[in-house]
């Protein structure tokens, strides 16, 4: 695979391009390859694909693409080119597992297979901002759910009572987030598990700051070092991918692709899903990625389901297990917030959705996140449930279709609600929802086994 | 004049027009533009029924989802140049002034989408952007608004930690004594009208199409 160093030189001497340019580039090239590969959205309407074939020749597409488009650095306004052949020994050389934390808390992150029944790795939470007053308490309670693999860090706006602003401070709450998980962890009863720095900012002194294996950031852990969209990188999202290259961190990747961007429509959006994750693996080390496809009105809360974005979702998937080593999760961001029935049904959706499509899960928060109103751990336990039971069950693509179906029956003439602060519909202290919420979890979970999900015990 | 005055086969070629900005017909936009002159049909009119029509279907697909945003840049910079034929036979006085936005992301966020949706979104509702990119500093915003004598600072932010530098730029206007020279729209993933109201902006486009409606409300533009 292309060093690093290979990386940073092409970021320097790489053809000088503009912004503009690049976009209009960008664009031109998956439209041309959308036509040359017949990636046609089905008249049908289907949430899982069926179609092999389409899936191939979206993967074929998707490294034309990165062969004619490469990777843009916004840093130096140069363009990352990347030969066919370069790209291929990538794709050949990513590992397809990743270890991470150390002792008995030891875990594998593993690439998952298309209707595959292994239970899927799990990343709970976080990845949404929490005041520093509830911190310590949150990742204790999310890393007290059994099944979690690794647990992500989140933002926040004040440290010790004052905002954060400039580099300082920024590096400072940074190295304070990585304590608080590691303290969490601790207090689970869990010191070994795998946490992951959340950038407080993408400055490279914030993200190599938290390095600490004492009580920050340890070889065993990992950071988010995402790709931006449209295959923008940054040199110091590189710098840091260097650093802890030789540190021996794992790096992940938010990977999808936004329908509405300058991929254009839905069929666009299945060639940047895919290439995306690729692009970050040659440029950033990023293994596991957060794939797939969102739609910018469902990112913006506008709409619970836009019509194909869940098959589309499915062929990205789908083309990158079969074809690739991409360690896929599911980014579930429902559209409506925790401590209501819709968020629940949101995440049953996808959770159905990511052992037929080969994802694990990670981190389910509210699209629109504000602090302490992203996330509670009810939405991580409860799609781990949903998805070992779909395993459980044995439903394969054409069942989990039809369950979708009936499970977007839900979502008709509704539109998407706040819902709740964390501490409004969950009880840090006794680690369980409020009578309320628990009260809408079984709701929705009797409803689901009626629904034909009979494992969810 | 009203649209609903003029004779038929210049409403004809109006229409004509429209529906090649709204297609991005490049050539076909151009070359109606043209004949538009070439008609003597008011250019005032012209511009205030094709194209400020066309941008209104434009937008109107964007939000049901038939474009995205490319066809909003294309449209944006067929727009530009549509306009620039039809008022060259506007003495320059007359040319009316659209109102300037100066936008981008605050600075330490390098997050484009939603700047780029809302920047093409206000070129397609009338205004004249100038987006400074992403990473942008505070002292930037207010050179560049100044320099145009701008009407509105739009500043976005994907980062919790990048919400105070949209303060940071009210502030600074407030410290140079020009706060009331430019309205400050804010907005961005993790952004609420609460934050806005309490940083002293003047609005909050919770996404694209509510933040267009903002600066117009804000602008006074119909």
């Amino acid at each position: 695979m292309l060093t690093l160093l290979e990386i940073a030189e092409r970021t320097q001497t790489g053809e000088k391009i503009e912004d503009k340019k690049w976009d209009k580039m960008f664009y031109e090239n998956i439209t041309r390859l959308v036509k040359k590969y017949g990636i046609i959205v089905p008249s049908e309407h289907r949430f899982i694909n069926m179609d092999d074939d389409l899936a191939e020749r979206a993967f074929q597409a998707a490294l034309e693409f990165l062969e004619t488009t490469g990777i843009y650095c916004l840093t130096t306004r140069r363009r990352v080119a990347l030969t066919r052949e370069e790209i291929l020994t990538a794709i050949r050389e990513a590992p397809a597992e990743i270890l991470m934390g150390d002792g008995r808390d030891r875990r594998v992150w593993k690439q998952r297979k298309i209707e595959g029944r292994e239970k899927l790795n799990v990343c709970p939470g976080h990845h949404t901002p929490f005041s520093e007053d509830l911190a310590g308490l949150v990742v204790h309670n999310f890393a007290q759910i059994p099944r979690t693999d690794f647990i992500e860090g989140f933002n926040f706006t004040h440290i010790e009572g004052r905002e954060i602003m400039g580099p300082p401070m920024e590096v400072y709450a940074s190295r304070r987030q990585v304590n608080w998980m590691r303290e969490g962890v601790r207090k689970a009863g869990r010191p070994g598990l795998a946490i992951v720095y959340y950038p407080i900012n993408t400055r490279a002194e914030d993200l190599i700051g938290v390095m600490d294996p004492e009580n920050g950031l340890r070889r065993t852990d990992g950071i988010l070092l995402s790709l931006l969209p449209d295959l923008k990188m940054e040199q110091d999202m590189l710098s840091a991918a260097i650093v802890y290259e030789e540190y021996g961190s794992f790096k992940l990747s938010g990977s999808f692709a936004i329908i509405g961007g300058f991929c254009g429509g839905i069929d666009g959006a299945i060639i940047e899903g895919i290439a995306k994750p690729i692009a970050a693996m040659i440029a950033y080390r990023d293994y596991i990625n957060y794939t797939g496809v969102e739609h910018v009105h469902m990112l913006n809360g506008r709409q619970i389901l836009v019509p194909h974005v869940n098959w589309a979702r499915s062929v990205v998937n789908q083309a990158l297990n079969r074809y690739s080593h991409t360690i896929c999760m599911r980014w579930v961001i429902p559209t409506s917030g925790p401590g209501t029935d819709l968020c629940l049904w949101e995440g049953a959706m996808q959770a159905v959705e990511a052992p037929l499509n080969g994802m694990n899960l990670y981190a389910p928060r509210h699209c629109r996140t504000t602090m302490n109103h992203g996330q509670t751990p009810v939405e991580a336990e409860w799609m781990i449930e949903v998805s070992d039971a779909v395993i459980e069950q044995g439903l394969d693509r054409e069942a989990g279709n039809e369950l979708l179906g009936r499970i977007a029956t839900q979502f008709e003439n509704k539109q998407p609600c706040a819902g709740h602060d964390i501490g409004e519909c969950y009880d840090l202290i006794h680690h369980q929802p409020r009578k309320e919420y628990a009260a809408i979890y079984h709701t929705v979970k009797k409803e689901l086994r009626e629904m034909g999900l009979k494992a969810l015990s | 004049m009203d649209i609903k005055g003029i004779r038929t086969e210049d409403r004809a070629l109006l229409d004509v027009l429209k529906s090649a900005i709204v297609a991005l017909e490049e050539g076909e936009a151009l070359g109606a533009a043209e004949k538009v002159v070439a008609a003597g049909i008011d250019a005032k009119l012209a511009l205030r029924y094709a194209i400020a029509e066309a941008a209104a279907i434009v937008g109107a697909k964007f939000d049901c989802g038939e474009y995205f945003l490319p066809q909003l840049v294309i449209s944006g910079d067929l727009m530009d140049a549509v306009s620039k034929i039809l008022e060259k036979n506007i003495p320059q006085a007359d040319v009316e002034k659209k109102k300037i936005i100066v936008i981008g992301t605050v600075q330490a966020d390098v997050h484009s989408v939603g700047k780029n949706l809302v920047a093409t979104m206000l070129k397609s509702g009338g205004f004249q952007v100038v987006d400074l990119g992403v990473d942008v500093a505070s002292a930037s915003f207010i050179e560049k608004a100044k320099d145009l004598n701008a009407d509105m600072i739009a500043l976005s932010s994907l980062l919790t930690t990048t919400m105070p530098y949209q303060r940071e730029v009210i502030d600074d206007l407030a410290s140079m004594g020009i706060r009331d020279r430019f309205k400050v729209l804010i907005g961005g993933g993790p952004v609420t009208e609460e934050y806005a109201g309490k940083i002293g902006a003047d609005g909050y486009g919770r996404d694209a199409i509510d933040a267009v409606e903002v600066a117009k409300k804000l602008l006074a533009v119909e």
